[in-house]
């Protein structure tokens, strides 16, 4: 479970909050949405709550975030991405841009790991199964549309098999059908156990895939 | 070396990136050739300018005969399999892939820019006057990408300690090793020769 308790959140070098004082809970298999306006703090939550912040980034956190009960300032990067994965807006920069194939991408993470090479096939073959991706797994990570990066991107996080995903706006930059096809995914990682924390403006995509919203 | 070089290529299916090589070294041998032979201040002659363009081949061949047979990804994975940490393998692969999105990123600048009315065409001045719009998005763009990368690095464990596990062995055949060994003192014997002074000025 990921919770954030009177949480809020300034960047390094800045004097204003970029996250207001903010408490929430995710739980395992439930999906969280939040909106609200540009410049409230939906993308700032979303590192915040992934513990990227402040544990990469820097910054000054108020009050608690725990994830599996752990406060994330505690935990390593490599650490905090086996609890809880982030998925950005822009999916092109979340690939690694340093493999051939859709399927050695996805394999990525899990080859971060260390973990035996079986593991390794088992997680990506899963993980491009559970988004009915793989009809991808030979193509060319750097030609994919913007829905299939978006959907590459998601299965490489899912591979190193997060408890909990946090999505920043992940049906942005893409169509209806798209965006329907990212909301199916969603639905289907939260139907295998995973808390999703969704942030958007799409309010049919909220609608459509969120078990409670929260406006900031 | 540039016959090897050339049949290299061709085994790998890459002639036209050799080409493109070879292509890029045209200005620099028309240079030298101008300079040895028709200004007073070079009077080289032929000799010296075809020693100068020889010199520069041998240099830039070892590069342009690796980047024109060897995949990027495959470079990138037979170097972590001889246990170079995937940190300097990262830093090498975002190196080479630096130039691509940078192109990339360039094309959609100016489509954008495009788009909001930028004439990039026509005479050399308008099509100067148009680069000033593009520089400044592409060059922060690239730095900003820079950090998101590294966070998107982060969310996937690549900070995790101990050995990564490798996806596929790149196959090794005796001919290759035994190529690498002759390669390997050859450049051995060569640099002996030098230092005994029985080769070079």
């Amino acid at each position: 479970m990921i919770v954030l308790d009177q949480a809020s959140y300034r960047y390094p070098g800045t004097s204003t909050w970029a996250l207001p004082t903010t408490s929430l809970e995710l739980r395992p298999g439930e999906v969280v949405g939040v909106t609200g306006a540009n410049e409230r703090g939906k993308t700032t939550l979303c590192m915040v709550a992934a513990g990227l912040a402040p544990v990469t980034i820097g910054g000054e956190l108020r009050g608690r975030v725990l994830v599996d009960g752990r406060p994330t300032v505690e935990l390593a990067g490599y650490e905090l991405a086996q609890r809880c994965g982030v998925l950005f807006d822009n999916p092109t920069v979340q690939l690694t841009g340093l493999h051939r194939i859709v399927y050695e991408e996805v394999a990525f993470g899990p080859c971060n790991l260390g973990l035996p090479l079986a593991e390794v096939h088992e997680r990506t073959q899963a993980a491009l199964r559970i988004l009915a991706v793989e009809h991808l797994a030979g193509r060319n990570p750097g030609h994919l549309s913007g829905g299939e990066t978006q959907l590459v991107a998601l299965a490489g996080l899912l591979a190193v098999r997060p408890g909990h995903l946090v999505l920043d706006e992940p049906t942005s930059r893409l169509d209806p059908e798209r965006s329907l096809q990212v909301a199916d995914a969603i639905a289907r990682v939260a139907g295998a156990g995973v808390g999703v924390l969704l942030t958007a403006h799409d309010e049919e995509l909220l609608a459509r895939v969120c078990g409670q919203v929260i406006e900031l | 070396m540039a016959l090897l070089t050339a049949l290299s290529a061709l085994r790998a299916g890459r002639i036209q990136r050799l080409a493109v090589a070879a292509l890029a070294l045209t200005p620099v041998a028309a240079s030298s050739l101008l300079i040895n032979l028709l200004l007073p201040a070079g009077g080289g002659g032929l000799a010296t300018a075809v020693a100068a363009l020889l010199r520069l081949i041998g240099a830039t061949l070892p590069l342009t005969l690796l980047f024109a047979t060897t995949d990027a990804a495959d470079l990138l994975n037979d170097l972590e399999a001889r246990g170079v940490g995937r940190r300097a393998v990262f830093v090498l692969g975002a190196a080479l892939a630096a130039v691509p999105r940078a192109q990339a990123r360039a094309v959609d600048v100016i489509e954008a820019q495009r788009a909001r009315g930028l004439d990039t065409e026509g005479s050399w001045r308008r099509r100067l006057r148009g680069l000033v719009p593009l520089v400044t998005p592409v060059v922060i763009g690239s730095l900003a990408e820079v950090e998101d990368r590294t966070l998107a690095l982060e969310v996937r464990a690549f900070g995790a300690p101990g050995r990564r596990t490798l996806l596929r062995r790149l196959p090794d055949s005796r001919l290759q090793r035994a190529a690498r060994w002759t390669m390997g003192l050859l450049l051995a014997l060569g640099l002996a020769a030098r230092a005994a002074g029985v080769t070079g000025p």
